[in-house]
């Protein structure tokens, strides 16, 4: 691909960034097209991923060289669509039924185990004959605490009881665990945002270059000036009301 | 008609659904090769099941243009977007490098796609700080609580705040990471895990309900 | 006073948008070079955890984040791949995301440019197509991989390739690593982790690294790189500095701003409510 393109893929890159967070000042026609664009251009990179790397490989190569039996899952996938035309949509009850019925039976056992059974493993772990001999204390200590606050968490949870007494004594333990998992997770969604936008803002840094003909600087000029002309655009008629 | 309609659906749900749960836990040639075929067609099913997003994102803008509602020149966008991906990606044959050098559909992933997806989520750090000046109140030992272990993971995590905190409460010999890690393996780790319990339970009943025909919104009505 | 403290409450928002594009761009611009210095106990468990494989050792890397997520995972990717090869490790990337497409093929750009020029595909790493439905192919990856993966990206029979020697399924591989934006790294525990055996650490987003702290205290998953932190950690342990370290350095600021936001806005709630 030649520079020219390379150059003019980081003007639209440029661009589309800009473009897009200009709505933080004011939804504007710019912002409207990038998103529509989103929209389609996201939905065109799965088709053509699904296309050359599912139904190429995996329906046409084998039908050419005479498996016919991948046209059952390929009947199955097409009934879903069906879906669209209501007289016929009854068809993509079995598309549908498949899927549920296949990833119904796969999560209950690995639930039990993964979700279930190796929590409550790890739960009792610290208390166990082979790590209290190793007197550690404060293995033991934190695995006390997680335990008390997991039993406690899981009261407050238990909506079939009123929480009255005891129940709510617990519950209300349970609540302040939780506030430090949830006091936890803001923080570090705090970072995990950041680090999306200073990604982002990397990238405008990197088109600002002199490489790029400064297409950060040139397309913010532009916006900042079609934002100055349309305020005053809609400030001139609000002006001859008045004056009228 | 209804046998058709409702009652074969349901039964192909039911044998799939207990064929899969009952060859998980018997260790037998039959229900390995039981679900390799399964782990196939489910593979070229999920394939055809994006196709519901697409057609459904194109009916809905399509109609927006046909009948020329307010800003029925936006949904034109929609198809240009759509086009620009897909049409380079057949002249391409999927192809996103010919040899070192990118293709049209390469470009259109590096200078399209990437800006898109990558703002569009990142435009949300904005609303988050602005939320916190405009609605994070500390007025109970709860939110005084949330707070706290919100201040400590986002000072511990930069290295200005490392070295702020060794300046300010460096005499507590209590690093500001050995407070972040005992908060990540004890209190998160015992919330954390109420919740995922929770979940499990409700995962494994709504799972079981599917199976045998009780929850069945999924179909769509009669 | 009041008046004046009210109105603070309700500043415009846009002027808060600006102050937080100023001080992220600020450090883009003129880095402020601070050290990264304690580095988290979890991403040390991946290090040694990789540390301690055998050279030729198979490791299954699985990039399922798209360029949503890309600041926070790719360099998390690039440096555990940096580290797989310094240790002569065999590797097989997939992806069971279809926006991750992309973003492997720019990894595979980099591999003989800067990674590892000296690595040779198809003897010491491959890249796999995406596949959907992550669940059939992390049950298949159990049993027999070439019944999902019979070829590489490139249309290539992957059976007879030096890099697969003697493995059939996940048993016969040494670890596998999924960095996800998504709960995909749930799925690799529970289908695979737990049901083959298999160990499994992960490469999450700053935002759902608590959630896996219940899976690092029973053993099921053997380490966590999260968000940007755990990357710039990782480039710290093996010692080449890349975006994750400079995207730490520019957030410090930024960080910082939040706290003085929300102390103030408290404070000054509290004053106009006792004062």
């Amino acid at each position: 691909m030649s520079e020219t393109m390379l150059i003019f893929g980081g003007w639209v890159a440029a661009g589309l960034t800009i473009f897009l967070f200009s709505f933080l000042y004011k939804d504007n026609p710019f912002f409207k097209v990038t998103e529509h664009l989103y929209l389609g251009a996201g939905m065109g990179w799965v088709f053509q991923t699904v296309l050359f790397q599912t139904w190429k490989p995996k329906v046409w190569e084998p039908l050419q060289a005479g498996d016919w039996t991948v046209l059952i899952p390929t009947v199955l996938g097409l009934s879903l669509v069906t879906q669209f035309f209501p007289r016929i949509s009854w068809i993509s009850r079995y598309g549908f039924t498949f899927i549920m019925g296949y990833g119904s039976g796969l999560v209950i056992p690995l639930t039990i185990s993964t979700d279930l059974l190796k929590q409550i493993g790890g739960t009792i772990a610290p208390f166990m004959v082979s790590e209290i001999s190793r007197a550690n204390i404060g293995s033991l200590i934190n695995g006390s605490i997680v335990a008390i606050g997991f039993i406690c968490v899981l009261f407050y949870f238990f909506f079939s009881v009123e929480h009255k007494g005891v129940v709510k004594k617990a519950s209300n333990i349970g609540i302040y665990f939780l506030m430090l998992y949830f006091g936890a997770a803001f923080g570090n969604t705090v970072m995990g945002r950041f680090s999306l936008l200073y990604g982002r803002f990397d990238d405008l840094y990197k088109y600002s270059a002199p490489k790029y003909f400064y297409a950060t600087h040139v397309i913010l000029a532009a916006l900042v000036i079609y934002f100055v002309v349309d305020h005053f655009r809609k400030k001139k008629p609000e002006i001859e009301e008045e004056a009228a | 008609m209804t046998l058709i309609k409702k009652y074969i659906p349901l039964a192909i749900c039911f044998l799939v659904g207990l064929m899969t749960l009952a060859s998980y836990y018997v260790p037998n040639k039959t229900s390995e090769n039981y679900l390799e075929v399964m782990n196939k067609w489910e593979n070229i099913v999920a394939g055809f099941a994006f196709l519901l997003g697409l057609f459904s994102l194109f009916f809905s803008h399509y109609n927006k243009i046909r009948r020329k509602v307010d800003g029925w020149g936006y949904s034109l966008f929609v198809f240009v977007g759509f086009l620009v991906m897909v049409v380079p990606a057949l002249m391409s044959h999927g192809k996103q490098m010919d040899g070192t050098s990118l293709t049209g559909l390469g470009w259109g992933y590096r200078f399209m796609f990437n800006a898109l997806s990558g703002t569009m989520f990142s435009v949300l750090a904005f609303y988050i700080v602005s939320t916190a000046y405009r609605a994070f109140r500390i007025k109970s030992a709860q939110a005084g609580v949330l707070f706290a272990a919100a201040l400590v993971l986002i000072i511990g995590k930069v290295p200005l705040g490392q070295l702020m905190w060794d300046k300010m409460l460096g005499w507590t010999h209590l690093g500001v990471t050995q407070i972040v890690q005992w908060l990540m393996d004890v209190p998160v780790v015992a919330g954390r895990r109420g919740i995922m319990m929770g979940l499990a339970v409700g995962g494994i009943v709504t799972a079981l309900k599917i199976i045998f025909g009780i929850e069945r919104q999924y179909m769509g009505k009669d | 006073m009041k008046n004046f403290l009210e109105k603070l409450l309700k500043i415009d928002r846009r002027l808060i948008f600006l102050a937080l594009a100023i001080l992220l761009v600020f450090p883009i611009v003129k880095p402020l070079g601070l050290p990264n210095l304690n580095l988290g106990s979890e991403v040390k468990s991946l290090y040694e955890r990789i540390e301690g494989l055998p050279p030729r050792s198979f490791v299954l890397m699985s990039l399922d984040y798209d360029p949503a997520t890309r600041p926070e995972l790719h360099p998390q990717a690039v440096a555990i791949l940096r580290h797989a090869f310094r240790k002569n490790l065999r590797v097989g990337i997939l992806t069971l995301n279809a926006g991750a497409t992309g973003l492997i093929e720019e990894i595979g750009e980099r591999i003989p440019k800067d990674i590892a020029p000296e690595k040779v595909y198809g003897k010491d790493y491959v890249i796999l197509p995406y596949q959907p439905n992550p669940v059939a192919v992390m049950t298949q990856m159990g049993m027999d991989l070439y019944q999902i993966y019979d070829k590489d990206r490139d249309g290539s029979p992957i059976r007879d390739m030096e890099v697969f020697k003697g493995i059939k399924n996940v048993k016969d591989m040494q670890l596998g690593i999924c960095i996800t934006g998504t709960a995909m790294l749930d799925y690799w525990i529970a289908y695979t982790g737990d049901k083959f055996k298999f160990p499994m650490a992960g490469g999450v987003t700053a935002v759902s690294q608590m959630g896996y702290a219940p899976y690092l205290q029973t053993g099921q998953l053997k380490g966590l790189v999260g968000g940007m932190k755990g990357a710039a950690d990782y480039e710290t342990l093996i010692n080449h500095k890349e975006k994750g370290t400079s995207g730490i350095d520019a957030l410090s600021l930024a960080h910082l701003m939040v706290i003085i936001l929300i102390v103030t806005a408290n404070i000054m709630m509290l004053w106009l409510k006792y004062l």
